[in-house]
């Protein structure tokens, strides 16, 4: 006799409609700052993040944004690095400067109970930063030997070549941070810097996790007296118009070969961004995408490949990202071009529709999975500064895009004659480059 | 405190479930108590490989990524030399996707020669990506082998060399199945927007049925004592000079763990500690320094890695750590010192119950120690460890004859 075991059923899949985030309370410091606050989540600990709305753009000099950014926690006035680092050590609190392209900020996580011994030494990094010639020699050298390791990267070396095609090696979004841009350094050019921009009128404070009345009157002592100013001005973001290339940059005895393509688009606010945002996902924004599934679980060339969108404060790009096999190179850029390729030519089908679909709004939801994931989440629309309700609109857009809209984006941004190539490695495989 | 309720199936499967409302999102993770120490000498990285085969597709589910991105949610899995695991996060209306997902590649997987190629060539390339394309990737396979000369640590995770991984076959594959991917040698937790009840009665649902299997007792040589030092230098083909000195440490389980661990936060933990401030800021010999522990369940390796400056030599380098290992032996450290790494680890501890995939993991690594209360009680543990402990194990442990090495030379 055969027994059939009756098939077990597939448990019924329930659709995400909405992000439901906790209300965003704002409130505004003697000098003006505003503090977004994020008062959820179940762990007695806070996060305290003050970002400065200034960064490249706003250089008068190569890679000054990111050293003043860097060493705003490296001593004040009054306390040396060592001391600063012993305090905050000692209370179990973490602090960073995270950099990216368009601000500066300075976070710090710290237990609820111990909050009130750090917030002011947390305050003093931000009033009296010292900028000290012997830090600044130390993070000019550490920085210097970083980047050697880093260069020896292929995937890091046909990155930075692709950015700097993209926007030009001048334009703040272009250039590479070299040695030599970090030896020029000098204490002055961080002074400069900082107080030509550190001030309350580019300051914005995020706060977020278990939030005690007390802490927001703490927080007006400790910084609603930073000086006021003016806000700094915006960027206009001009690059000039030129043919796009294929670039080959030799790397002899490489086990694989880096392959970066992609091309300008676009700020957060243009109207077709979330558009981008899906048909990005669908080509190489998450696991199940089609450069994924064709290129490493269907042929196994790659561990990984990912395409992605850079939104900026004043432009944008789009880039694809691989490391694979030597021999495998000239396979993998031909079916990175038909993937784009199809995007152009044939409709969305149905069941993929809907299943990136509730894979973005499963994602986005995740993203309100704790007080500090959401207080990012905002972050990224208060420093843009995008209107918050922009967001429902957003993942509405998500839920009404249409097949036939994804294939004109298609056409409009994925045409492989405006991409860029980088190839860094070797050239097997690959003989028209 | 963290509130759980834990319990077991018939066939031995063990379940934890964590409530947590204030997340819109569930999770679910299974941990498999097999890992790279289960291998064959002749057939390294074969429980990572098989990590990968687990997403081949099994008798009712083709593509297991279909389901888990329609139902708005992610999957992952990771191996370490101890265990296995796969994990699913869903927002919680849809947990029952991990459940179903879960049994049906627990009892009925589907490795086909052509998945098992295919994965092979991934995890090759994985392989060319960590190990031979990162600076410095070899070096677990330098310090593994020296520091293990008998132990299935001998080997590192992602394998020995390539050539093992290609060598795999499919009944090799699905004998690895059938010996270690059985409810009895594995461990559930559910964390999130859910309720213990309904968790429960899913587990019975979905696993309940799956058989046991009887498990082999399995039986990891002890390592004899090292009696001298190891040393290897590796020249040319890296960016940098660098230099690991590793020691073998104890278990998980010995009593001296978090002795050990304290003592890696006092040397690396945070910009105020000794390597950071004395080696890489007053004397600026480093580049980057760190002192970490592996956290084997067998004995681990204690391990301390720096990245040279310009101009140091590799002598003088080596010669600066064991300075500080040396304060470490010669010296009590301060109450206050001990004190400030006791409330860094106490913060750490507070901050991993900040993610509800996170948490998960942890309950089923707990679990699988046989110490699931660890995960309220850990601190407590820390909070035993004196000045004279540290002083005590800091002395048994940094001893010259009992080192192993690795110099990355430019030439």
């Amino acid at each position: 006799m055969i027994h059939k075991e009756s098939k077990p059923k597939q448990p019924e899949i329930f659709e995400v409609r909405q992000i439901p985030l906790p209300p965003l309370d704002v409130q505004y410091l003697d000098n003006g700052i505003p503090v977004y606050i994020v008062n959820t989540g179940k762990i007695d600990a806070v996060k305290l993040e003050v970002i400065f709305t200034v960064g490249r753009p706003h250089e008068h000099k190569p890679t000054v944004a990111r050293a003043t950014s860097a060493l705003l926690k490296e001593g004040t006035l009054y306390k040396s690095s060592a001391e600063v680092a012993e305090h905050f050590d000692f209370y179990g609190g973490s602090l960073s400067t995270p950099f990216s392209l368009d601000y500066s900020s300075l976070i710090m996580y710290s237990l609820t109970r111990h909050i009130d011994k750090l917030l002011p030494v947390f305050a003093e990094l931000i009033h009296y930063p010292a900028f000290s010639e012997k830090e600044l020699s130390t993070y000019v050298e550490n920085n210097i030997n970083d980047l050697k390791v880093e260069l020896s990267k292929n995937d890091v070396l046909a990155y930075r070549k692709l950015t700097e095609s993209i926007f030009g090696k001048d334009h703040p979004y272009g250039y590479n941070s070299g040695a030599k841009a970090f030896r020029e350094l000098t204490r002055s050019d961080l002074q400069r810097h900082f107080e030509t921009y550190f001030h309350a009128g580019n300051a914005v404070i995020m706060l977020s996790g278990n939030v005690s009345p007390e802490l927001l009157p703490e927080i007006n002592r400790h910084l609603g007296n930073l000086r006021k100013g003016e806000r700094a001005k915006g960027f206009n973001s001009v690059v000039a118009r030129k043919k796009v290339k294929q670039i080959f940059i030799s790397k002899k005895d490489a086990h694989q070969t880096a392959i970066a393509l992609g091309r300008r688009l676009f700020t957060r606010t243009h109207e077709d961004y979330p558009g981008m945002f899906v048909l990005n996902t669908i080509l190489g924004g998450y696991f199940g995408s089609r450069l994924m599934e064709n290129i490493r679980e269907e042929k196994g060339y790659t561990y990984n490949i990912y395409s992605s969108v850079e939104h900026l404060m004043y432009d944008g790009f789009f880039y694809i990202s691989t490391e694979v096999g030597n021999d495998f190179v000239g396979k993998v850029i031909a079916e990175i071009e038909r993937e784009m390729e199809r995007l152009q030519t044939e409709e969305i089908g149905k069941a993929e529709m809907k299943m990136v679909r509730n894979y973005i709004l499963g994602n986005l939801l995740s993203m309100a999975d704790g007080p500090f994931n959401i207080a990012d989440l905002y972050k990224t629309y208060i420093v843009e500064n995008i209107d918050i309700s922009e967001f429902n609109r957003f993942v509405q857009s998500i839920i009404d895009i249409q097949p036939a809209r994804l294939m004109e984006l298609a056409r409009k941004h994925l045409r492989k004659e405006d991409m860029w190539h980088v190839v860094a490695g070797t050239k097997n495989g690959h003989p028209e480059i | 405190m963290l509130q759980y309720h834990s319990f077991t199936l018939s066939n031995g499967l063990r379940f934890i479930v964590h409530e947590d409302d204030s997340t819109p999102m569930a999770a679910l993770n299974v941990l498999y108590n097999v890992g790279a120490r289960d291998e064959h000498p002749e057939h390294t990285g074969m429980a990572h490989l098989f990590e990968h085969l687990m997403f081949s597709g099994s008798a009712n589910i083709k593509n297991i990524d279909l389901p888990v991105q329609n139902g708005g949610g992610e999957n992952n899995a990771f191996t370490n030399n101890d265990n296995t695991n796969f994990h699913e996060i869903f927002p919680a209306r849809n947990i029952e996707l991990a459940f179903w997902i879960e049994a049906d590649r627990m009892q009925h997987l589907n490795v086909t020669p052509k998945t098992l190629n295919t994965q092979k060539k991934v995890v090759v390339e994985e392989f060319k990506e960590t190990t031979l394309n990162e600076p410095f990737g070899d070096v677990w396979h330098h310090l593994s082998e020296m520091v293990y000369p008998t132990h299935p640590y001998r080997w590192p995770v992602i394998g020995l060399k390539p050539e093992h991984i290609e060598k795999c076959n499919l009944d090799l594959a699905n004998d690895f199945y059938t010996r270690f991917y059985r409810p009895n040698n594995a461990i559930v937790s559910v964390v999130g927007n859910v309720k213990t009840a309904d968790m429960c009665a899913l587990a019975e649902k979905w696993f309940g049925s799956i058989p046991a299997v009887e498990m082999p007792l399995r039986n990891y040589p002890k390592e004899n004592e090292q009696l001298e030092q190891k040393r290897k230098v590796i020249r040319g083909g890296h960016p940098a000079e660098a230099i690991y000195i590793a020691f073998r440490m104890g278990s998980r389980l010995s009593p001296d763990f978090y002795t050990t661990d304290l003592i890696s936060d006092i040397l690396s933990s945070g910009q105020s500690s000794r390597l950071y401030q004395n080696l890489l800021k007053k004397k600026r010999m480093f580049n980057s320094i760190d002192a970490f522990i592996s956290g084997t369940i067998d004995d681990g390796m204690f391990v301390i890695e720096g990245k040279l400056n310009d101009g140091i030599t590799l002598a003088a380098a080596e010669k600066a750590i064991w300075e500080e290992l040396d304060a470490l032996k010669n010296t009590e450290v301060e109450e206050y010192e001990l004190q400030k790494n006791k409330n860094q680890v106490e913060s750490a501890l507070v901050f991993s119950e900040s993610g509800t995939l996170n948490k998960a993991i942890n309950l089923c690594f707990y679990e699988s120690i046989g110490q699931l209360g660890l995960i309220n009680t850990e601190m407590d543990e820390y909070n035993k460890v004196t000045v004279a402990d540290i002083q005590r194990v800091a002395i048994d442990l940094f001893q010259v004859d009992k080192s192993c090495i690795v110099w990355y030379a430019l030439d």
